[in-house]
Formats: C-alpha cells, structure tokens, sequence
C-alpha cells in the first residue's frame, strides 16, 4: 500500500526533474532517425562529388535489415547510457542531501524505497521505448516496408529488459556508494564488465548482449533464441536488486 | 510509563566513542531538554533513539519499542526534526506533508484538514505551492517541524530545533513546542540554555557522551545553583585584598575576580547577605555595586560540564 | 541530392524534439538562481550543442537551491 504512495512520488520526481523528458526524447529521436539514417547514409555516399561511378555502383541499396539494425545500434548505446545516468543518482544522491535517513524513520521499508526507485524508472523507460518504437515503425513503413509488429514487439521488449539489467546493477552502484559520481563510476566499470565479457565466443550467450541479437534476428524473420541470456538477465537484475536491499538495510545513514 | 529508556548505551565511530554508557529515563508527557556542549553526542543518541544508527552496546527503547529492532512500529510511534532536516526540493510543503500522510495511512480528508492546520500553525500556508528548493534554514526548519508532527507522534525527538532560526522565529516554534506539552513527549536537545530554561520541565546534561546530570529544571538550579553576589568597586587594589580576606571565611565557597567586579559565591544566602556587605564596609572599598545575582541555567551548565572533565 | 531532399520532412519530428529538450532546459536555466559553472555558459552550451547539451544541463548542469 506504501508501495503506491512511494512509486507516485518517484514518478512525479522523474516528471519534475526532467527525467523522463530526456529519456523520452534520446529515445524518440532515435527511434526515428535510425530508419532515415539507413535510408539515408548511401544516398549521401553517391553524393559525394568526385566519388568514381563504379563505386558509387556498388554501393548497395539500403534494406529493411538496414533499418532494424540500425535501430538496436542506436537504442543499445544510448539506452544503457540513459540508464546508467538516470539511475546512479537515485540512491546516492537521497543519501547526500539526508532523504534517505528522513524517509526510513517513516514507514518505508529498504525494499519498498528500492523497489519504487527501480520500478519508476522501469516504466520510464518503458513509455519511452514504446513511443519509440511506434516511431521507428512508421518511419520504417514510409521508408521501408512494414515490419512485423508481433516480432518487433518482442524485439523492443528484450531491448527493456537489457535495459532493465543495467538500471538494476547502476542501483546497487549506487547503493553502494555515498556520492553519484563514485555510482557512475563504479557502474560503468560493471557495465565495462558485462559487455568486455559478452563480447566472448561462448560466455557472450549468455549475457545480456546476446538480446539485442535474438530480439533483430526476431524481426527479419529468423529465430536465433538466446533463452540462456534471457534467463541470465531475469537473475541479475534479481540479484542485483537482493543485493542492494541487502546492503542498504545493513547501512548507516 | 516511561517515554525513553536508555540503559548504558555506547556509540563508536571508529576510534571516537561518542557515547559512553548513557543512562537515561525520560517519563511520558514532560518536555526534555537534552543539554550540552558541541560534541557531547546529543545527535548521537538521537539517531540512535530513531533507529537510525545502531548501538555498538547497549539498549534504548522508545515507549517500550527496542529502536535497534522494529523500525516499523517505532516509526508509528515517533517524529523526528533532524538539525538540518532533508526534503525534496522538486516537491512543495503541500505535495510533501501530503505524501507523508499518505504514508501513515492517514486518509484524505484527514490529510487534507491536519496538512493545512499545521502549515498554519508554523507559518507556511502562504508559501504551501511553492518549492521547497528555494526556501530559506528558517522555512526549512519550519517545515521539518511540521512533517516531524503529521502522525501525531507519542515522542517527539527535536536536535536543535531553534539554533537556525532568527529571535522572532526562535520564539514562534519555542511556543509550539511549549503547546504540545502533555500531548506528546518531546526531547529537545539544544546548546543554547536560554531555551531550555523557557520551556523545558526536564533537563539531562550530557558531556563527552555520559550523562553528568538529569532533573527537574527547577530542582537543578536549585541544588546546583549556588546563590552568587555580585561587587563592584571603584578601587581594583583594594577589592582585591578585600577579595582575598572573604575567601577565608567559612561560608564562602569561591571568589572570582575581574577588573574591577568580585563574584562571591556563598554557602548561606541569609547570612551572606547581611554579612558581605559589613566586611566590604568595613575594608573601606569605594562600592558603586551590591547585587544578588539570580542563578541561571548557565552557571549550572558551565559548573557541571567543568566538574565533568575533572 | 533530389533524392535526399524528399526526406527532408521527415526530419521535422526530430527538429520538434530537440526545441523542446532546448525550451525546457532554458526555461529551467532561467528559473534557477544558480547552476554548477556560470550560467551564460549553460545557455550557450544548450543553444549551440544540438541534443546533448540540453541532456548535459538537467544531467550535470542544475544545482540543487539552499538558501542561507
């Protein structure tokens, strides 16, 4: 019942400092530059004055493929770059300015104060990418042919839960920490971390990473499932999530 | 019932120990003044009395509730004005004593009538739509009184409540304070004796983390006390063999010189009074002043935290 | 170059969304009575760097008002 109370104000705190504004936007406008990108980077190459017409001939036609992976390219740098950002102050910053301490002698639970934070950035980003994501197909129908909604859906989705992965791991940064800046820091060791790993042969299935390539593979008709990396995803963000509870309960504000 | 219980309570940060076996007893409904130099582990004991911080040995307990366990219950039971109380600045005073509402459990219309009434009583309900962000340490504090009592707490824990705010606000929140005598237990702590004096019923003395005193206020000032006069006199080297002659007599305790004023403090207040002013008449000193000097609260406080380092 | 020109509407969603990240970091900047680092800077800096300089703003550039 708190939990509603807590998660409304988390909300109202993403709204009020703009939080949700630049994700929404980072997000949106990518969305829709990725397919006019695609669309766009072999016309501008013909373009190019003194470029010989043999070359400027082999330049191939931009496809539909081009368009989606495009679209996971933009959305995975600056999705886990957004995450990162809007949660590593989350914890370290309320207990800097004295929040934190103020609201645990009110009834709000450690787990409660987490779970809202995560929660609310949880949906977010997941307004964000819907938005998005309608954008990006519209566009693709204009420019492209239509993808099918069904495995773009789920593409979109797997790319929430990647993001979900970092949000989680940057909270438990942030627990962790006193200041934002250490949170940052420590998080984008951790995000280093996840994706020097998934850029391994075999470990790389098994990591978040591996998402973005099932959710693409999805959308052009093929199935390369990576249940593994689901599964492992669905863990961290769990244990991530544990952990923070965990250390945060133990901590002195 | 006793509001508070502490039972050798012990704090360290490190190498410090900011709590040395504290002892303390704070019955239900008085005003407590928790007195003492910076330092002296008043926000220490605060913190562990709101379940913030935890002993490193011993217990307190908050109307029977161990603050170290259930922070539930005790967050039910208790408000609590930090010196320096944290707020979101994106919200304002409305939207934030509103949230905390909602916390308790308290219903709408509840909240609605009780945020209002409190934001009256401290002198914000002008500024209600405004953010806190840009409020002032006086508004702030104002403010943290109002969210520390939104639940009608049973204890109300206040760490330096007044020492940010101007006279005219020192004295508005004092009366406050002094309205929510027998509705709720409230223990203050504070460096500034002028308080205390006005408001307190209790005062607790705290100095390098042990307790050195508790009483009723009026108890202390007068066993502890002692009754001083005061001499002015025109000749500093006369007062001075005067001074040194007093200091022999059997009912005077201690005499204090400066420049040209001598402090006496005496035994017998009676005899005193007819006795001091003989012998300085009879030494001849030139007297521009003779006064009995009221005790204050201060001279107590500065006599015991003095004894407390010896 | 006809070909490129043709997408050229296309585009306008995107302008819309970098003005708007613009005119909210600037009514911010305007509000606020202080930022970290002076506040002309911040104005050119959201004016003159598309996308991310708003973005750097509300993320490094608001300051939190305490008043004294």
């Amino acid at each position: 019942m708190n939990f509603l109370a807590v998660l409304h104000k988390e909300m109202l705190e993403q709204w009020r400092t703009y939080k949700l504004l630049i994700v929404a936007a980072v997000l949106v406008a990518f969305g829709l530059s990725s397919p006019l990108l695609a669309k766009f980077t072999p016309e501008i190459l013909k373009a190019i004055p003194d470029m010989p017409p043999e070359l400027a001939a082999a330049i191939p036609a931009p496809t539909l493929a081009d368009a989606v992976t495009q679209y996971v390219k933009n959305m995975s740098q600056f999705g886990i770059l957004l995450a990162l950002l809007m949660a590593m102050g989350m914890v370290a910053q309320e207990k800097e300015r004295g929040t934190a301490a103020m609201m645990l002698t009110r009834p709000v639970s450690c787990e409660t104060f987490l779970l809202a934070k995560f929660t609310s950035l949880a949906l977010t980003f997941a307004a964000s990418l819907i938005l998005a994501a309608v954008g990006c197909w519209y566009y693709t129908l204009l420019l492209f042919a239509a993808l099918p909604w069904g495995a773009f859906l789920a593409l979109n989705g797997l790319m929430l839960l990647v993001f979900l992965v970092y949000i989680a791991v940057t909270l438990l940064c942030s627990t962790l920490t006193r200041t934002q800046t250490a949170a940052g820091g420590l998080a984008f060791g951790a995000l280093i971390l996840i994706a020097g790993l998934g850029a391994l042969p075999r470990i790389g299935d098994y990591l978040p990473g591996a998402l973005f390539g099932w959710g693409t593979s999805l959308t052009l008709g093929a199935d390369q499932s990576a249940w593994p990396a689901l599964w492992v995803s669905l863990g961290l963000i769990a244990a991530a999530l544990l952990a923070a509870c965990l250390v945060f309960r133990r901590q002195e504000l | 019932m006793t509001a508070i219980q502490v039972e050798s309570l012990t704090k360290n940060y490190g190498a410090v120990r900011a709590l040395d076996r504290l002892n303390l007893t704070v019955e239900t409904g008085v005003v407590f003044g928790f007195l003492g130099p910076n330092g002296a582990g008043k926000t220490t004991a605060i913190r562990i009395l709101t379940g913030l911080a935890r002993p490193t040995s011993g217990r307190a307990a908050v109307v029977g509730v161990d603050t170290a366990a259930d922070g539930r219950v005790l967050s039910h039971t208790i408000g609590h004005l930090p010196e320096e109380p944290a707020f979101y600045p994106w919200l304002t005073p409305l939207e934030f004593l509103d949230y905390l509402g909602r916390l308790y459990g308290i219903s709408t219309a509840e909240r609605r009538a009780r945020t209002r009434e409190l934001l009256e009583q401290v002198g914000l309900y002008e500024s209600r739509k405004r953010r806190i962000g840009g409020f002032s340490r006086g508004m702030r504090q104002r403010l943290g009184l109002a969210a520390a009592l939104i639940h009608r707490p049973s204890v109300l824990f206040l760490d330096e409540p007044v020492s940010a705010l101007d006279p005219a606000g020192r004295r508005d929140v004092l009366e406050l304070i002094d309205n929510l005598r027998g509705r709720c237990t409230v223990f203050m702590s504070t460096h500034i004796l002028a308080d205390v004096e006005r408001i307190c019923d209790v005062v607790g003395i705290i100095h390098r983390g042990r307790l050195v005193v508790q009483s009723p206020r009026e108890s202390l000032l007068a066993h502890y006390a002692a009754p001083v006069f005061e001499l002015e006199a025109i000749e500093g080297e006369s007062l001075s063999c005067w001074a040194d002659s007093v200091r022999e007599a059997d009912w005077v305790t201690a005499v204090s010189l400066e420049s040209e004023t001598a402090r006496v403090t005496v035994k017998d207040v009676n005899f005193a009074r007819r006795e001091l002013l003989t012998s300085a008449v009879t030494s001849n000193l030139a007297l521009t002043r003779f006064e009995e000097v009221k005790p204050s609260l201060e001279d107590v406080f500065l006599r015991l935290v003095k004894e407390g380092v010896s | 170059m006809e070909e490129i020109r043709q997408y050229i509407p296309f585009l306008v969603p995107i302008l819309i969304i970098q003005l708007a990240l613009m005119i909210a970091a600037l009514a911010d900047l305007i509000r606020r009575p202080r930022t970290k680092g002076p506040k002309w800077l911040w104005a050119v800096v959201i004016v003159l760097v598309n996308f991310i300089g708003p973005i750097l703003y509300f993320v490094a550039g608001r300051e939190e008002e305490i008043k004294e």
